[in-house]
């Protein structure tokens, strides 16, 4: 089976066979510098997230693409809408904040936050904290883009789809020629 | 001083009379039939009809007996493109074991080296490789070490359409722009030097379907790049 494409391998030559290879791996590599340069500049572990649930309607639905910030010497205010992370818990939550204290003692910022649809404060979801910390955060929302997240939410759903995305990527990088 | 003018001279006579010195050419060497695999291409695509032009010089001067094709463009490419790939990925996974804020140094010289290698790729391919498609060399054994260098750099003449000092539309054309040196004494009495160029629109070469007429474009490659050898100079 793998005999024509050894024999057309052999005739075309390991360098030319080593350039394909390079068009296709730095077309991933480049994505992943620019996704990391991202993070680097908003300082944000996770600059762009997609919304999963509908806690913070009718501000964003879910499936809404979010843009992160998270300025270093900045103090998050009441109002603010922030992506944060529980030790423990893999999903980030995206929720207004509702209280800011100083815990002039440890110098850092104290959050306490609350989904905009939800009846109660996030306090039950912190797993034992008290209190957010400024190092739960992931960023504030600095702008956003209506239902664009759907497609991560269908390749989450579906992991075949990903697959396919990546196959046809590979495939379209090793068949044209630059 | 001399001795080279001397030599200048020599040269200059023996070229116009064919010299039987002269390292073979490329159409003395005939193609078998049997290695030719069809060369078919979509014929609105200018830069697919380059490219097959391109890979046909290649084919047609690296045979055997032909010039040793000198792959230092290819190599420098892949050297500097796998490198960055590698350092992206390293940047990646560090970023990716090791928690954000702790990464952010090493994630940033990633990203930095990235960069940089990229730009220094574009540079060499803009600035250093240019247009070139094909470098060779051959040593040949008559009397003496006679060692050659050929360089052939291809380009791509736009169409055009008719204009009032030219009434009819010219197609896109291939120009090969072919330049050769001759030398013995590892590399220190030149023999001989010839530059030539020469264009030929595509539609010689290809017919409606796309496919190449290999036999003519390579009788047109063989000629220049033989006149180019006997010290043609443009």
């Amino acid at each position: 089976m793998f005999a024509d494409e050894l024999k057309t391998f052999r005739r075309l030559g390991l360098r030319h066979v080593l350039l394909q290879l390079l068009n296709f791996a730095s077309v991933i590599a480049s994505g992943l510098m620019i996704w990391k340069g991202l993070g680097l500049v908003t300082n944000s572990e996770s600059p762009i997230v997609v919304v999963l649930s509908g806690s913070m309607e009718p501000a964003f639905y879910r499936g809404d693409l979010l843009f992160l910030t998270n300025p270093a010497n900045q103090r998050y205010q009441t109002g603010d809408i922030t992506v944060y992370k529980i030790p423990g818990a893999d999903i980030p939550i995206v929720h207004r904040v509702l209280e800011t204290h100083d815990d002039k003692k440890k110098d850092k910022q104290l959050l306490l936050t609350k989904g905009d649809n939800n009846y109660v404060d996030d306090l039950e979801l912190y797993q034992g904290l008290q209190w957010l910390e400024r190092k739960h955060i992931v960023g504030k929302v600095r702008g956003f883009l209506p239902y664009i997240g759907y497609v991560t939410i269908a390749m989450n759903d579906f992991p075949q789809l990903k697959f396919a995305l990546l196959g046809g990527l590979g495939l379209l990088a090793l068949i044209q020629r630059e | 001083m001399a001795k080279d003018s001397k030599h200048a001279n020599h040269t200059d006579q023996r070229a116009s009379s064919e010299p039987p010195d002269r390292p073979t050419g490329p159409l003395s060497i005939p193609v078998s039939n049997e290695a030719r695999d069809e060369v078919k291409v979509n014929n609105a695509n200018v830069s697919e009809l380059k490219n097959a032009c391109d890979d046909a010089v290649k084919r047609y001067l690296a045979r055997p007996d032909l010039f040793k094709q000198i792959h230092v463009h290819t190599d420098v490419r892949l050297g500097l493109g796998w490198l960055s790939v590698f350092v992206a990925a390293g940047a990646a996974l560090y970023g990716y074991k090791v928690e954000f804020e702790k990464s952010k140094p090493v994630v940033w010289f990633g990203v930095i080296m990235y960069v940089v290698l990229t730009t220094i790729q574009t540079l060499y391919a803009y600035f250093v490789e240019g247009d070139t498609v094909f470098m060779g060399r051959r040593k040949t054994f008559s009397k003496r070490i006679i060692t050659e260098r050929i360089t052939l750099s291809s380009k791509t003449q736009p169409a055009t359409k008719p204009t009032k000092n030219q009434p009819t539309s010219t197609p896109p054309a291939y120009t090969l722009s072919i330049s050769y040196f001759r030398s013995t004494n590892a590399g220190k009495s030149l023999l001989a030097r010839g530059k030539t160029k020469v264009v030929r629109g595509y539609p010689s070469f290809f017919d409606e379907q796309g496919t190449m007429h290999q036999e003519v474009f390579e009788k047109w490659v063989g000629e220049a790049v033989e006149s180019a050898m006997d010290g043609k100079n443009d």
